[in-house]
């Protein structure tokens, strides 16, 4: 038995995570994904395939039942590992690991050691690395969170309630069967009379903007109705990470040029990596995240300068890309400019494939201003994603025009439209940007 | 001895999953059940030494079966089973019709005259079937070939609401087809 | 002519078939992790990274299985085991150098049959687990199965029409001389890329994308994952190394002993495809349907035609 042990330890020496990202945590997610990279540890897209739920970001009252949810659905040894604050992710990991390999080896029910805080820390709830076991039972029996993760939101399992409404089957029809609701019918794209399934999508997908909820109505893969909403702002007062520079800027603090230009490389190198992933190109997203990352640790332009050019060069040149995603989104700059979007998704005047370009040509354009030592103006208030300081942020603008710009799409279309949008939430969150912006 | 064995593990589960077709509450399983019985009668038809029709048997018949299931739960009520449902209607007359379909079928195995064998089995089939295919079959064949072309084009264009007028403009001279759902080849 | 091989190959077959998936899919964790990473620091570490998938097994090995509210546990177990029973089975023809564990005579035929579980064996899988991303995954595949099947069966039967043959035996025996690919490149690139498709894996990888949580896998933990995804890799295998007999000559070739060849090209096959498959972001079948049944039936039936022409007046 001591050789089935010591396999059980070895399997678990390396965890499958899934991150979870909460609004106003993206500097958390970024140090995450660089850590879990580093160690080599696979990252997952499914609670089902995770060991290790990685939450970035300090949960508010009202995540608790989602992220249970999330929780509840990954399978034994499932363990759930919050991060409040920066610099703790490799301390969390670390703890999280240990504690992995010892109920690997030992099998305890992890019934027992449910909520033993492994981390010291103020307390429980500003958790840095609490650690919270997850037992079996009715747990996992929960819904799959990537489909029902809006608060108290069940609906999203009911993908077999399609029953139909004819006949004797008229007394089941209001029913509900393993207390999920039956789906009803309604007119779908092509004219036909078909079931309707309400899938909320967000917040645990990965490569999915963090905090975004859509209560989709889908009928097949093809959303019909869509409902914008997003989890609660975050308790902190801090500033959203990509707009960073320039909102210190406009307050008057020194901001060097090198470090805006840094900042907006990255913030569209995440953007683009994060599309590239739900198109499917891997390879490439893998590139722009390794990237991504050396840009914010401060490599210089003379080390990233040739790799990057190299990598931007072979996203623009990929003919199945373009055959891919062109004609997904369009977004007539008269439209976004009527909505109020001001950044790349204007100037792109087009579809997916234009605002890769766009986002393309300002990281190139921006690797020219890396190493400028000179202060940025306070007037300068183009962020990545458009000018800061309106009367509302530029993200608010993407996220008014995805219900229009949804409907109609198909799933896997639809999910590229988002990221090839991919609004920051935590400029919506963060009371701080009109404070800043108007002073 | 090996055949016979072989004959009745074939035979006794394609009539059992032939009959949970009918007893399953969910239209997943029941075409699933469908396509076990069919798989069965595959592999008779293999057992018959007739080895290209008993494989193209298994490869058509689970194409079909893959695809009638998205059908059926598309269209039909309770596709899950999650609530009680039957795949039987008019209970009663159906067994009047299946009895009765039955005997006919009985007496005609009973009372007919079988031949007797003539002449050897083929060396290879396959290369005999080929041959009537497309030898004295071939009028038939390919008449049946384009009928069911036809009927499949048919059935499409008379389903689909959207015709050319929709999707290239009313002098049908649009660069580009006004699809919800854009196509690759950019036409 | 391709002689019976012994008995205990066919133990030795399932075997096999595992050894050459893992050997492929750590060489793609190595290429996998040089992009995510950089590249390896040294042999040792490249020697690490290329047991991610034996790991990765053994994880899964660890993990414990999970169910879903309200699924069909039958259906969807049934889903997942068909994956590598099918791809084993469609192995079965795949011949070694000149032997094959059988080689009916019609093999292509029954290659074509086995893979054709994959269809239901994907769907079920999604359909199991009662959750909206499976089922968006499980019919994914349906649609890709349509899209590819069709220019599929009019490249193999390609090369069976160059043989006059449907045993693979025989096909193995008329590349003698020339091997198929030679003058018949159309058929070959469109069976390498519906070989991709068959096995849901690369460029075709959309039934279990990442946009969808993972599709038809994405509810599946433990061993059920291990064996759906381990199946896919067998699967890969297998279609991939079926492109050997069909056009590259099979155990043809100076020198080394068939076998050897065999296991040479088939090695070539799946790094080309391998590595390949970094160049390309994943076909959505909206976009690839039209292509399929508007540019590659015709090219299939054009190079079916050419082949026809050729083999009667030759």
């Amino acid at each position: 038995m001591d050789l089935s042990r010591a396999l059980r330890r070895t399997a678990m020496r390396r965890p499958a995570v899934l991150a979870v990202t909460l609004p106003g945590a993206t500097e958390l997610r970024l140090e995450a994904e660089a850590e879990v990279r580093r160690r080599g540890w696979p990252v997952v897209d499914t609670p089902a395939a995770a060991d290790l739920l990685l939450v970035c970001g300090v949960p508010a009252p009202g995540d608790a039942q989602w992220l249970d949810a999330v929780g509840g659905s990954m399978p034994e040894p499932a363990l759930r590992v919050v991060v409040g604050e920066n610099g703790r992710v490799a301390d969390a990991l670390d703890r999280a690991r240990a504690e992995l390999v010892d109920r690997a080896a030992t099998r305890r029910p992890a019934a027992a050691v449910a909520d033993v805080p492994v981390a010291p820390g103020p307390g429980p709830h500003e958790g840095h690395g609490d650690v919270h076991g997850h037992g079996h039972g009715t747990h996992h029996d929960s819904p799959p969170p990537e489909a029902s993760a809006g608060p108290g939101d069940h609906t999203g399992h009911d993908m077999h309630g399609m029953q139909g409404m004819g006949g004797m089957h008229n007394m089941h029809a209001m029913g509900e069967v393993a207390g999920l609701p039956m789906a009803e019918r309604g007119d779908d794209r092509d004219g036909l009379r078909l079931d309707q399934l309400h899938v909320p999508l967000g917040p645990a997908l990965s490569d999915w903007p963090a905090g975004l909820i859509l209560r989709c109505t889908l009928q097949g893969d093809v959303v019909q109705d869509v409902e914008v909403d997003h989890l609660p702002a975050a308790p902190g007062r801090r500033l959203p990470f990509w707009d960073e520079p320039w909102l210190r800027a406009a307050r008057g603090e020194p901001v060097t040029g090198d470090r805006a230009a840094r900042r907006r490389c990255a913030a569209h190198l995440d953007s683009v990596g994060r599309l590239l992933a739900v198109v499917g190109w891997e390879d490439v997203a893998a590139r722009c995240r390794r990237l991504r990352d050396a840009l914010l640790s401060g490599t210089s332009r003379e080390v990233i300068g040739g790799d990057l050019r190299r990598t931007l060069r072979r996203i623009r040149r990929s003919r199945t890309l373009r055959w891919s995603i062109t004609g997904l989104g369009e977004l007539p700059a008269a439209r976004a400019r009527a909505a109020g979007v001001t950044g790349p998704a204007l100037a792109a005047d087009g579809d997916a494939h234009d605002r890769l370009l766009v986002w393309i040509g300002e990281i190139e354009r921006g690797l020219d201003g890396l190493d400028d030592e000179g202060p940025l103006t306070p007037d300068d208030r183009t962020g990545p994603r458009g000018v800061l300081g309106g009367s509302r942020p530029p993200s608010q603008a993407l996220l008014s025009l995805l219900p229009e710009l949804l409907i109609g799409a198909e799933f896997a279309g639809a999910r590229i439209v988002v990221a090839s949008l991919d609004p920051d939430l935590e400029e919506l969150t963060s009371a701080a940007l009109s404070g800043a912006a108007h002073g | 001895m090996f055949d016979d064995v072989v004959f009745w593990a074939l035979a006794l589960p394609a009539v059992a999953a032939g009959v949970m077709v009918f007893r399953f509450d969910s239209m997943a399983r029941a075409t699933y059940a469908l396509l076990t019985s069919l798989l069965c009668v595959g592999g008779e038809v293999l057992l018959l030494g007739l080895d290209y029709l008993g494989v193209v048997i298994v490869l058509m018949m689970t194409i079909e079966m893959a695809v009638m299931a998205v059908f059926m739960v598309m269209y039909m009520m309770n596709p899950a089973g999650l609530m009680p449902m039957t795949m039987v209607h008019n209970a009663k007359g159906a067994v009047v019709i299946c009895a009765a379909v039955l005997a006919v079928l009985v007496a005609g195995i009973l009372l007919a005259p079988w031949p007797a064998r003539r002449g050897e089995p083929s060396a290879d089939p396959t290369r005999d079937l080929g041959l009537s295919l497309m030898g004295p079959q071939m009028l038939t064949m390919m008449t049946l070939g384009l009928a069911l072309v036809a009927t499949i084009v048919a059935t499409v264009v008379l389903a689909t609401r959207r015709g050319r007028y929709d999707r290239y403009g009313d002098d049908v001279d649009a660069r580009c087809a006004d699809d919800p759902v854009r196509g690759g080849t950019g036409r | 002519m391709a002689e019976a091989a012994p008995l205990w190959a066919t133990l030795v077959l399932p075997l096999a078939l595992a050894a050459a998936a893992v050997a492929t899919a750590g060489f793609d964790a190595v290429l996998s992790a040089s992009a995510e990473r950089g590249p390896a620091a040294g042999p040792r570490e490249a020697g690490l990274r290329a047991l991610a998938p034996v790991r990765e097994a053994l994880r899964l090995l660890v993990q414990q299985p999970r169910r879903t509210t309200a699924d069909d546990r039958l259906l969807g177990r049934l889903g997942v085991v068909l994956v590598p029973v099918a791809a084993v089975l469609a192995g079965a023809v795949l011949p070694w150098g000149f032997s094959a564990v059988s080689d009916p005579p019609v093999g292509i035929v029954w290659f074509n049959a086995m893979e054709v579980l994959a269809w239901a064996a994907v769907w079920l899988t999604g359909w199991g687990p009662n959750s909206a991303l499976a089922l968006i995954g499980g019919h994914r595949f349906l649609a890709q199965g349509l899209a590819y099947e069709l220019p599929h069966m009019l490249a193999i039967t390609t090369a069976a029409l160059g043989a006059g043959s449907l045993r693979i035996g025989e096909v193995v025996a008329a590349q003698d001389g020339l091997w198929f690919v030679v003058w018949m490149p159309g058929a070959f690139a469109v069976y390498l890329s519906s070989a991709l498709a068959m096995a849901f894996w690369g460029p075709f990888a959309h039934p279990v994308a990442r946009d969808a949580a993972g599709g038809a896998a994405a509810e599946l933990a433990g061993v059920d994952r291990l064996v759906f995804l381990g199946g896919r890799w067998l699967l890969l295998v297998v279609t991939a190394g079926f492109s050997v007999p069909l056009f590259l000559g099979g155990g043809n070739g100076p020198l080394l002993p068939g076998w050897a060849w065999t296991l040479l090209k088939t090695a070539a096959v799946l790094a080309l495809l391998v590595a390949g498959r970094r160049a390309l972001p994943v076909l959505r079948m909206e976009r690839y349907m039209e292509v399929a049944w508007t540019v590659l039936v015709p090219v299939t039936l054009l190079q079916a035609l050419v082949v026809a022409v050729v083999v009667l007046n030759g």
